[in-house]
């Protein structure tokens, strides 16, 4: 890259392009915030918007809820312990017990000030690396794949409670149900019952909100509100937060770049990339005991983690064309519609789209700041809201969340079905995390493990040696192999045995 | 402070509200115009022009001519017995998508929507049904109420290849084919690091080697077009699948598969970081990607792509379909429309009822000896 055009920098800082970034991250953090909706959805509702805009404005905006979405998903789940996205989830594990002590502004805001070192080190990454993080993301092939998603399923045991068995049943959980649906390598239906609603298989964002929404709220109701939660006008200030967070500046950075490294795989994406950081941030705490019992540096890792991936999930957008979620699938469209082609030689026929873009990701991340650090004291006035009125909101947000994703009743008959099984794994001490992990990593796993397959048979070679030719494939194996070690000593050490 | 939650508040509201209106803001912010000119050959006044971007004034222009003529005797050069209906539509009408938003087919349905919604006078919105390779979003569409206000846009021949490989709810003569706007041809792509720049090098690599020539395919197409291309060239090959474009992708690039098999439109992103295009399915060359050989240029006869074509389910009145098509013809002289589609770099071709009704047949005939012979392999 290297080509800084003072031009283009001067004009990200018009107030267009500043309203733009404003208006993308405030309707992020709404549609983050309201549990069942997210940044992905937000963008999909405003796509045909961009259309009639300027290009670089119209993917600025997407990139505004793109950064939004990813953090507000956490306003809700550390009020109400409801998170509306994968990504939130860790935050509801450490900020609502926080909530439940009256320390729900400190969650916020501890969760804010780590978004945003995040974001700021993610877009920054994808400033200054594109190109060689891009060919990096290129040495993924299947095998490479498949040893990074295996090492997703060893963190489950980082972050798992004291009964390993529960754990692992859930995780079995959650690779089963990814199992569900047409398999579409070898076209065979399984678990389908010849339904046609089944073969689709089960998508993540129902499953989602069963586990965390439906049963959450499923559980609240009858309850007072006093015993859920309480609204406490806690007197801590922004830089008391801000001083902790610059204490533990390597486990916010080094979340980071959990989050900006893991990111960039296409697939694999966020969910790996918040759960391995907030398993690491376990691993290295002083505080392991107090983990799901409101540990900051949880909030931390994990906060930190899934907001860096926004700027580096981007990189292979941006340097191949390759959309690395689904989120930068649609980002991709809004700028297809336009005849802006992605790629090496964006930098060079259109720099006005591709360094607005960079340089106005930046101020969504100040945008964020500001709406964050400003706007909590008045997110945290959910709690005074009575449990009468927070359930069936909550409840009708969740069900028209499930129907939007790919508008259909089906999704929602799925989410209230795993909801109640929520409640049930709640009531039993079945930890929610590793089946929504085995959900999303079963696919990549099974998927990258059948194309190695066929591709070991293709080149004449037994499996094994095509799995390990070449020296990052072996490094990823002796990472899985580290991971586990890791995990298990930790897990002698914690529970001894 | 207080404004910020004001401006939450608003933003939500809004935020509701279009989602009740099938999520698609940009066609409600084009309709107040276009409500206007639908149904009582008003002249637009112009407060409601100026609300409109260039793209719809023009329509408009368009728009005015065609209320002119539908009610005078331009159905009857078509040579089809059905009146069109002067009322049609009086609500406004859905279009089912069964991809997911962003890609190739969600764009020209959204596309057309924009310029369906001026030249209807109502609003026309589209709704993403994705999932099972686009079986999902088809079936539904075929099952909608035949009354014109469900309509779909999908890939032909998605739809052909689904019914005859796994057990559809629809059928090929489930829809009425209304219009066709664009054609996208198959191609391949070498790897950067394969050696292959030829289909030449391709086919002679395959025939030393056989069974070890990787191809990259996603997508209901994506086999059924590594057999026609293993048939056409009398090869063998080893098919690896792909969920989507974008792990696709990532592994030719990467050098994980030797070629991937995809559409032309993704040539200029691939070209960029190295890969080769070693020849697309099209009878000439295309304008639009000009710099790359066609397969009928290598003496290969392989005429497979995707054309994304606008359907209504079977029992719909022909009054309505002839309407329908009206519009579509009216649509298919819109320059603003071509350039539209080539902004997007979609290789645009009009074809009417019968001369996509012509077309299809015609594939039809192509496919079903390909699907027939490889059924094993489904």
């Amino acid at each position: 890259m290297g080509a800084f055009d003072l031009d283009i920098l001067l004009g990200t800082l018009s107030p267009d392009v500043l309203m733009i970034v404003f208006i993308g991250v405030l309707i992020g953090i709404i549609v983050g915030a309201i549990p069942g909706l997210n940044g992905a959805i937000g963008i999909s509702l405003l796509l045909p918007l961009t259309f009639a805009m300027d290009p670089q404005n119209g993917i600025l905006l997407l990139g505004g809820i793109y950064m939004g979405g990813m953090y507000g998903g956490s306003i809700t789940a550390i009020l109400l312990n409801v998170p509306g996205d994968v990504v939130a989830a860790p935050a509801a594990m450490e900020g609502y017990p926080l909530t439940k002590q009256g320390r729900a502004k400190e969650a916020l805001y501890y969760s804010i000030f780590s978004s945003m070192v995040g974001g700021f080190l993610g877009v920054l990454t994808l400033i200054l690396f594109t190109p060689p993080l891009a060919n990096l993301a290129l040495m993924f092939g299947p095998a490479e794949m498949f040893f990074i998603s295996l090492s997703g399923l060893v963190v489950i045991g980082a972050i798992a409670g004291n009964n390993v068995y529960k754990s692992i049943f859930a995780a079995l959980l959650g690779l089963f149900i990814s199992t569900i649906g047409v398999d579409m390598a070898a076209g065979a239906e399984r678990f389908t019952f010849e339904a046609m609603t089944l073969r689709q298989g089960i998508n993540l964002i129902p499953i989602v909100l069963g586990l965390f929404c439906f049963a959450e709220m499923f559980l609240n109701i009858g309850k007072k509100s006093n015993e859920v939660m309480t609204y406490k006008d806690q007197s801590i200030k922004r830089m008391t937060v801000i001083k902790d967070v610059i204490k533990h500046k390597f486990l916010v950075v080094k979340s980071s770049l959990i989050g900006t490294f893991i990111g960039i795989l296409p697939g694999v994406g966020t969910t790996l990339a918040v759960f391995m950081a907030y398993g690491e941030s376990k691993r290295t705490s002083k505080r392991r005991d107090q983990f799901e019992k409101g540990n900051t540096e949880g909030i931390m890792a994990a906060e930190s983690a899934n907001n860096a991936t926004v700027g580096s999930s981007m990189v292979p957008l941006l340097a191949l064309g390759v959309p690395g979620s689904p989120t930068t699938a649609i980002i991709a469209g809004a700028l297809i519609i336009h005849g802006i082609v992605l790629g090496p030689s964006l930098f060079e026929q259109r720099p006005d789209v591709a360094y607005t873009f960079l340089y106005g990701m930046l101020l969504t991340v100040v945008a964020m700041g500001v709406i964050g650090a400003f706007g909590i004291k008045y997110f945290s006035y959910i709690l005074k809201v009575r449990q009468e009125f927070i359930v069936p909101t909550v409840l009708i947000f969740a069900l028209f969340g499930a129907y939007s994703i790919r508008n259909s009743l089906f999704d929602v008959l799925i989410a209230i079905i795993i909801g109640l099984f929520g409640v049930i794994f709640k009531k039993t001490g079945v930890p929610l995390a590793p089946v929504i992990i085995g959900v999303v990593l079963g696919p990549l796993i099974e998927r990258n493990l059948t194309r190695a397959m066929t591709i070991a048979e293709a080149q004449n070679v037994p499996l094994i040696q095509y799995m390990l030719t070449n020296p990052l494939s072996i490094a990823l194996l002796g990472f899985v192999i580290l991971l586990l070690v890791i995990v298990l000593k930790m897990r002698k050490k914690d529970f001894g045995a | 402070m207080k404004k910020v939650i004001g401006l939450s508040s608003v933003a939500l509201l809004g935020f509701l509200a279009a989602c009740g209106d099938n999520n698609d803001d940009a066609v409600n912010d084009n309709n107040g115009a276009a409500d206007n000119n639908g149904n009582t050959n008003e002249v637009n006044d112009v407060d409601n022009n100026d609300n409109n971007n260039d793209m719809n004034n023009d329509m408009d222009d368009d728009n005015d001519m065609n209320n002119d003529d539908n009610n005078n005797d331009m159905n009857d050069d078509d040579g089809e017995t059905a009146e069109a209906d002067p009322d049609y539509p009086e609500q406004p009408i859905e279009i089912i998508v069964p991809y997911s938003a962003g890609g190739g087919g969600d764009t020209v349905s959204r596309i057309l929507s924009d310029a369906m919604s001026d030249e209807l006078g109502e609003q026309v919105n589209v709704v993403n049904r994705e999932g099972a390779g686009g079986e999902i979003g088809i079936a539904e569409m075929a099952n909608a109420e035949p009354d014109g206000y469900t309509l779909g846009v999908f890939g032909y021949p998605d739809n052909f290849v689904l019914e005859n490989t796994t057990d559809t709810d629809f059928t090929f003569d489930s829809f009425e084919y209304i219009a066709s706007f664009d054609d996208v041809p198959h191609a391949l792509f070498t790897s950067p690091g394969s050696g292959l720049e030829t289909t030449e090098d391709v086919i002679e690599y395959a025939e030393e080697n056989p069974g070890e020539l990787t191809i990259g395919e996603s997508g209901a197409l994506g086999l059924l077009k590594v057999l026609a291309f293993e048939d056409e060239a009398g090869i063998d090959v080893s098919p690896v699948n792909y969920d989507g474009g974008g792990d696709l992708v990532n592994d030719l690039l990467g050098d994980h598969i030797d070629v991937a098999s995809s559409s032309i439109t993704a040539a200029p992103e691939i070209t960029d970081s190295g890969g080769t295009p070693i020849g697309y399915a099209a009878a000439e060359r295309l304008d639009m990607f000009d710099d790359y050989p066609t397969f009928e240029e290598q003496d290969l006869d392989l005429n497979m792509g995707v054309r994304r074509v606008v359907v209504a389910p079977e029992e719909t009145p022909d009054e309505i379909i002839q309407a329908l098509s009206n519009a579509m013809d009216q649509l298919g002289e819109s320059e603003e429309l071509e350039q539209a589609f080539s902004d997007a770099e979609l290789p645009y071709e009009y074809l009417d009822y019968e001369e996509l009704n012509d077309y299809l047949d015609e594939q039809n005939e192509t496919l079903q000896p390909i699907i027939d012979e490889n059924e094993d392999d489904f």
